[in-house]
């Protein structure tokens, strides 16, 4: 774990320590800032490529808990503006070194999404018939989409520590939501506070 | 005990009735965002083929998830009596990856917006 987390370290700074694992929080953390600041940019390419590879061979033992990390956005590495070309460049090394199944995986990650009519309606029927202007959904299904993101790789630790394999199952998910709260990334302090 | 058997017989009903079209009713429909969460799931580290109610339950806890976050921004918002996306901001402000992740897909938004604007004035041209 600790080699694959050292191309990310040193080429994107951020790393916020509110994932259960730090490749994980640093997935995410780059995947949120890719054209963020970038303090520590300045890594040359030729260290982070050795240590892709290293990370690589990490990766195919451990394919499922390594695959947030890769989590690089070269789809938006196509778009005009907001490029970091380090790390978009950077990226693109990494990315040219999975195999099909890491491929597929982070293909599926980017992609998935939830569908914008049914977040709506799920708002609506949430709030009361209110009407939900468009960034609300945008926000909302990104927030959404995220927070899946953490309760499944929670659950993947969570099997991993009861050394289960296989595909998820409820009992993981509970566990990892019951945890989940404990740190507080749920926030089940419910507003009825408000009315005490 | 009774309560859960119960709880699950009304699940039931609601995947029977899933078809109808429900807005603002109590009822949820399950399996509104299953086909998403596959996918999801498997993006995050899943198997490729997620079990079912390992997708159901997600999907429950997602919902939930939204509902307070969605109760606590009216709670934050009363004031203005409308929801905002300003209300969600603040409430995942601690959190750092998904508000990162949340202003970069609204000045994506806003980019989309003005190469739009852009393409279709252009159009007249």
């Amino acid at each position: 774990m600790k080699q694959s987390k050292d191309p990310f370290e040193a080429a994107f700074e951020e790393s916020p320590p509110e994932s259960p694992v730090e490749t994980e929080a640093e997935a995410e953390a780059e995947r949120q800032n890719p054209r963020s600041s970038s303090s520590v940019v300045a890594q040359p390419q030729k260290v982070s490529k050795n240590k892709e590879k290293e990370k690589e061979k990490e990766k195919e033992k451990e394919e499922e808990e390594e695959e947030e990390e890769d989590n690089m956005d070269v789809e938006l590495a196509k778009l005009p503006s907001s490029g970091d070309p380090h790390k978009m460049a950077k990226m693109q090394a990494i990315l040219s070194q999975f195999t099909e199944d890491q491929m597929s995986r982070y293909e599926s990650f980017r992609r998935a999404g939830f569908q914008k009519a049914n977040m709506k309606r799920l708002l609506a029927s949430i709030t009361g018939t209110q009407k939900i202007s468009v960034p609300i959904t945008i926000v909302v299904s990104g927030i959404a989409k995220l927070f899946v993101g953490e309760v499944a790789e929670t659950a993947r630790i969570v099997m991993k520590e009861r050394k289960e394999s296989g595909p998820i199952r409820p009992c993981h998910l509970r566990e990892a939501y019951r945890r989940l709260k404990l740190e507080g990334k749920v926030f089940k302090r419910s507003a009825s506070r408000l009315f005490r | 005990m009774s309560n859960s058997s119960t709880g699950t017989g009304t699940s039931s009903k609601q995947r029977a009735a899933s078809s109808q079209p429900s807005e603002t009713s109590s009822k949820r429909k399950r399996g509104v965002f299953q086909k998403e969460l596959q996918h999801m799931m498997y993006g995050f580290g899943d198997d490729p083929n997620p079990l079912p109610e390992s997708v159901a339950l997600m999907e429950d806890i997602v919902v939930e998830y939204v509902t307070e976050l969605v109760h606590k921004a009216q709670d934050i918002g009363s004031q203005r009596g409308k929801l905002s996306v300003e209300d969600f901001l603040y409430l995942i402000r601690k959190d750092l990856p998904k508000l990162n992740r949340c202003t970069e897909l609204l000045s994506m938004n806003e980019e989309l917006k003005q190469a739009r604007k852009v393409f279709e004035s252009e159009e007249f041209d």
